[in-house]
């Protein structure tokens, strides 16, 4: 890795317009659980069969899986993995980085650092701060109406599985819209073509795409670390695919953004 | 003509009296369109211009110097190796490239000293203000270069590729947007630099830049090679090809009559509107014109060029 690469992708993401945007995006989840907080006035919703529904599951599926997980977390990572290296190729500042004696990996890997590094602290920081306002002093044990007692999970096992599901996330979609971002120019289009359609849709309908699915990997780690009951929160992938898809995808999305990077060559209209 | 090949006795150098640059039947293409086509040439330290029309290639052979682009045939050296996925020779070359883009949000200062611990350089904040004062920016250097005009771009772009003390610079039509002074400054430090032994490339379309800066020539017509070598010889091939005027006068055919008696006349043609004439040799041609149409009792109302845009001239030197 290279320091003055860091600096620099750093300055570059942080710009004034995008941040603000992010901010906004994040305060999203936040003010949702507020919301829900104020509008909630019982400790868990009661079905015919006793109770359905603690507020755990509510802040697990709703607002830190499919809000913060599948929606915020990739769209954040795909801004700022796309812009990391492809928005310098795009408009012909890469040209000052990539001519330098610097190998052509750590440039890949120190803009894979930063897009990784901010989006997972403005997410961890959704997912933190969402969590604690849903589940901050709600009990972890629920008594059904046939007397049995069920351990919904403690607000902070959530916050902490998720939170842990983010950061490794943030990881995955970063190196793969880094990587996308120097295979082609239209990285945003296909980035959202592959958060919204692929994961979206597609690994909803067919069982075996799944393990192709980043969200999915998000999905298991944060049930397996959140130490939720069993309803409360489930993935469709277990932990250990999960895990090693992970570090699959991550080596992979970096090998092959190397080699892109390596091969990299001016356009005729550069 | 002959492509001359050597490099001119005048820009010897400190340095090895290896080429700095060796290319063997290189060429280029995208898909069908052939950018560069077989070109060979070898260059050492001084200044060499790269002259030809846009789009003739001349960005091209740029970018495969600078390592950006990969030959499709042939075979290219800089500095003895190859310039192809080889970050490594960037440590004696600097590349100025044609695009006006640099970091908006950075400093003139930043630009340069950020190119400076790139480099690795030992004391990088010395060599930025060495380079920005070899380019003359010293008074902006704290301002946002997104704030800079053409001109001052161009320069801290050219510092930064100086920075290290190159042995090879390549620029890449550097001169857009400088304006006279700034491009006579910039002349002066590349002829500088030539003289202390490094080998300065630069690209241009325009023949007076080339003509002022550049001891040697390469002239660059549809990405092949049409002439290299001194830039005296060059261009006076260039002046001495025949040219053809258009003409309107009070009676064309009268003129016509009386031109085809001149010497430096080989060829007249006339229409309804134009008289068309072909001359072998373009000054004794302008003097002459007026005196014979004077002789002739013919007004003249319009004396054209019409071959004197940079392709014909060049379109010219491949047919020689």
């Amino acid at each position: 890795m290279n320091p003055v690469i860091i600096e620099l992708t750093l300055r570059q993401l942080i710009s004034k317009r995008r941040t603000l945007m992010l901010v906004l995006a994040a305060l999203i989840p936040v003010l949702i659980a507020v919301a829900y907080r104020l509008a909630a006035d019982t400790d868990f919703t009661i079905s015919q069969d006793g109770i359905h529904s603690a507020h755990q599951e509510w802040a697990a599926s709703t607002l830190l899986a499919n809000l913060v997980l599948a929606t915020l977390l990739p769209l954040a990572a795909l801004v700022f993995g796309t812009a990391a290296l492809g928005s310098e190729i795009e408009d012909g500042t890469a040209v000052y980085l990539l001519s330098k004696p610097i190998p052509r990996w750590k440039v890949l890997v120190s803009k894979l650092l930063v897009a990784w590094l901010i989006t997972a602290a403005f997410i961890t920081a959704v997912t933190v701060a969402g969590g604690a306002i849903a589940l901050a002093g709600q009990p972890t044990e629920l008594t059904r109406s046939s007397g049995d007692v069920i351990n919904v999970g403690s607000g902070y096992g959530i916050i902490f599985g998720f939170a842990v599901a983010t950061i490794v996330g943030s990881l995955v979609y970063a190196a793969v819209f880094v990587s996308l971002s120097v295979a082609t120019s239209r990285a945003l289009v296909v980035g959202l073509i592959y958060v919204f359609l692929w994961e979206g849709v597609v690994t909803r309908l067919f069982t075996g795409t799944r393990v192709f699915s980043v969200r999915q990997y998000t999905f298991a780690l944060a049930e397996e670390l959140s130490g939720v009951a069993p309803g409360v929160f489930e993935a469709r992938l277990g932990f250990s695919a999960a895990v090693l898809m992970v570090v699959l995808v991550t080596a992979a999305a970096v090998w092959y953004g190397v080699q892109r990077l390596q091969r990299f060559e001016i356009g005729e209209a550069a | 003509m002959t492509v001359d090949t050597e490099p001119k006795a005048g820009i010897a150098s400190n340095h090895a009296s290896d080429e700095t640059i060796v290319l063997e039947h290189v060429s280029r293409w995208y898909g069908n369109v052939v950018a560069v086509n077989d070109i060979s040439f070898e260059l050492g330290p001084g200044v060499t211009g790269l002259l030809g029309p846009n789009g003739a290639g001349k960005s091209t052979i740029l970018h495969m110097l600078s390592g950006f682009l990969r030959p499709s045939a042939g075979e290219l050296r800089v500095l003895g190796q190859s310039a192809w996925q080889n970050p490594e020779m960037y440590r004696d070359v600097g590349l100025v490239p044609e695009r006006e883009a640099v970091y908006p949000f950075l400093t003139g200062w930043q630009f340069v000293l950020q190119s400076a611990r790139l480099h690795g350089l030992a004391d990088p904040e010395a060599a930025a203000r060495h380079a920005l004062k070899l380019v003359d920016l010293e008074d902006a250097q704290h301002r946002a270069t997104g704030g800079y005009s053409k001109g001052m771009k161009q320069r801290v772009k050219v510092a930064a590729a100086l920075v290290h003390r190159p042995r090879l610079l390549l620029l890449d039509e550097p001169f857009n947007g400088a304006d006279p002074r700034q491009r006579l400054q910039l002349m002066e430090m590349l002829r500088r630099m030539a003289s202390e032994g490094h080998t300065v490339v630069f690209s241009s379309h325009i023949l007076e830049e080339v003509e002022r800066l550049a001891e040697n020539v390469l002239v660059i017509v549809a990405g092949r090679l049409a002439a290299s070598g001194d830039f005296h010889e060059i261009r006076r091939l260039m002046t001495d090809r025949p040219h053809t005027f258009s003409i309107r006068s009070s009676d064309d055919r009268r003129l016509a009559t009386a031109l085809v008696g001149d010497q430096s006349v080989f060829g007249v043609e006339l229409d309804e509107e134009w008289l068309t004439v072909k001359t072998s040799d373009f000054s004794a041609f302008t003097v002459a014109l007026a005196k014979v149409a004077r002789n002739a009792d013919v007004t003249l109302f319009e004396v054209l060029p019409t071959d004197e845009s940079l392709e014909s001239v060049f379109s010219y030197l491949v047919q020689r």
